[in-house]
C-alpha cells in the first residue's frame, strides 16, 4: 500500500472516480466539493484519483414523451437543444476542473437515462467511487433524495458519494 | 456560482470532518478502512516535510436503547428487574466499547506512517457512542458535529430488500 502511494505519479494503480453531472447547480456543487476536499492542487503532487466526469444526455424521445402528432417535427429541435446543453455542461465542468488545477480528467457525454449511464460508466472504467449530487435538474423539491442518486446508491457496484448542496440558512 | 472563484489553497486540500458510522458488521468496518485508505491516506502524496493535518475523524456507534419490558411473542410480559437491566446495560456498553476499540485499531493500523516516508499526517480518531435509533441519532450527530462527510457501510442487500 505504501509503495503504491509513492508511485502515485504513475497512472497505473490510480483509482478511478466517476463524477456524474447534469445541468443543475447541485451537480456542479458536487464536482467542486469533490475537487476541494479530495484533490490536491497539481503543483508537484498528484491526486490519488483519476477523474472521469460523465454527463448523461437524455434521449430526445424521453424528453418529448409519448409520440403524438407533431412529435417528429419537434425532434430535431429537441435534439439540438439537448446537444447544446450537454456541451455547456461539459464546458462548465472543464472550467471547474481547471480552476482547481486538476488536469488528469476525462470528460464523457453518454446518451441515455442518467441512472443507467452512471452505473455503466462505473463498470466501464472500473471505478472505485461514484460521486453524484443529491438533486438533479428535474427533481421534485419535496423528495429527500433525487431519484438518480437514490438509484445509484443502491445499484452502483462501488462506493457512492452523494454530495448535498447546503440549504441557505434562514 | 461564486465558489468556483475561490483561490485554491496552496498547502493542500480543504480539511474536513469525517464521521464514520460503525457497528459490529463487517460492512461498516470495511467502510472505515476504505475511507482511511482513500480519503486520508492521500497525505503521502503531499510535501513530505510539511505537516498536513487532514481533518477530524469521528467514529460514531449507535446503540439501541434498553427496554424495561422484555416482551415474549407468546406469554406474559416480564418486567425486568433492575439487576437484569444493569447487567444488560453493562453488556451493551462493553459491546459498544469493543466496537469502538476495533474501529480505533483499524485507524491506528492504517494511519501508521510508512517507514520510508516521513509522514506527519495526523488524524485523531475520536469516538462517540449515541443511544437510539441509528438512522436518526447518526444524522443528528452529523448535524451537531458539522460533519463534512458521513461514511456508512452498505449491507449489500439485494434490490428487493432494502
Amino acid at each position: 500500500m505504501a509503495a503504491e502511494a509513492e508511485d502515485a505519479a504513475s497512472v497505473v494503480g490510480k483509482s478511478v472516480m466517476v463524477v456524474g453531472i447534469d445541468d443543475s447547480e447541485h451537480s456542479f456543487y458536487a464536482l467542486q466539493w469533490t475537487l476541494r476536499h479530495l484533490f490536491y492542487p497539481a503543483a508537484g503532487s498528484s491526486s490519488p484519483f483519476k477523474l472521469v466526469v460523465v454527463s448523461a444526455k437524455p434521449t430526445p424521445t424521453s424528453v418529448i414523451g409519448l409520440a403524438g402528432p407533431g412529435a417528429a417535427d419537434v425532434l430535431p429541435f429537441v435534439e439540438s437543444d439537448l446537444r447544446k446543453i450537454s456541451l455547456r455542461v461539459i464546458e462548465k465542468a472543464k472550467e471547474i476542473c481547471t480552476s482547481h488545477s486538476v488536469a488528469d480528467v476525462e470528460f464523457e457525454v453518454v446518451e441515455g437515462d442518467a441512472r443507467n449511464v452512471l452505473c455503466e460508466a462505473v463498470e466501464k472504467h472500473h471505478a472505485e467511487i461514484l460521486v453524484v449530487g443529491s438533486h438533479g435538474y428535474g427533481a421534485i423539491k419535496r423528495t429527500v433524495l433525487g431519484s438518480v442518486s437514490d438509484y445509484c446508491a443502491h445499484h452502483a457496484h462501488c462506493t457512492v458519494m452523494i454530495v448535498k448542496k447546503p440549504k441557505p440558512k434562514h | 456560482m461564486d465558489e468556483s472563484k475561490e483561490p485554491v489553497a496552496t498547502e493542500g486540500r480543504e480539511k474536513m470532518t469525517v464521521l464514520v458510522a460503525v457497528d459490529e458488521s463487517e460492512g461498516s468496518l470495511y467502510a472505515l478502512s476504505w475511507a482511511l485508505d482513500n480519503l486520508f491516506a492521500a497525505a503521502v502524496g503531499g510535501a513530505p516535510n510539511k505537516p498536513q493535518p487532514l481533518g477530524r475523524l469521528v467514529l460514531v456507534h449507535a446503540q439501541q436503547p434498553l427496554q424495561h419490558f422484555i416482551m415474549h411473542p407468546v406469554g406474559p410480559a416480564v418486567y425486568a428487574t433492575s439487576s437484569v437491566i444493569d447487567s444488560v446495560k453493562k453488556a451493551q456498553e462493553q459491546n459498544s466499547r469493543d466496537v469502538i476499540e476495533r474501529a480505533k485499531g483499524i485507524c491506528r493500523r492504517r494511519l501508521r506512517p510508512a517507514s520510508m516516508v516521513f509522514c506527519t499526517q495526523q488524524v485523531e480518531a475520536e469516538a462517540v457512542i449515541v443511544t437510539g435509533d441509528p438512522k436518526e441519532t447518526i444524522c443528528q450527530a452529523a448535524e451537531q458535529m458539522q460533519t463534512d462527510l458521513l461514511v456508512v457501510g452498505s449491507r449489500g442487500l439485494s434490490k428487493i430488500r432494502r
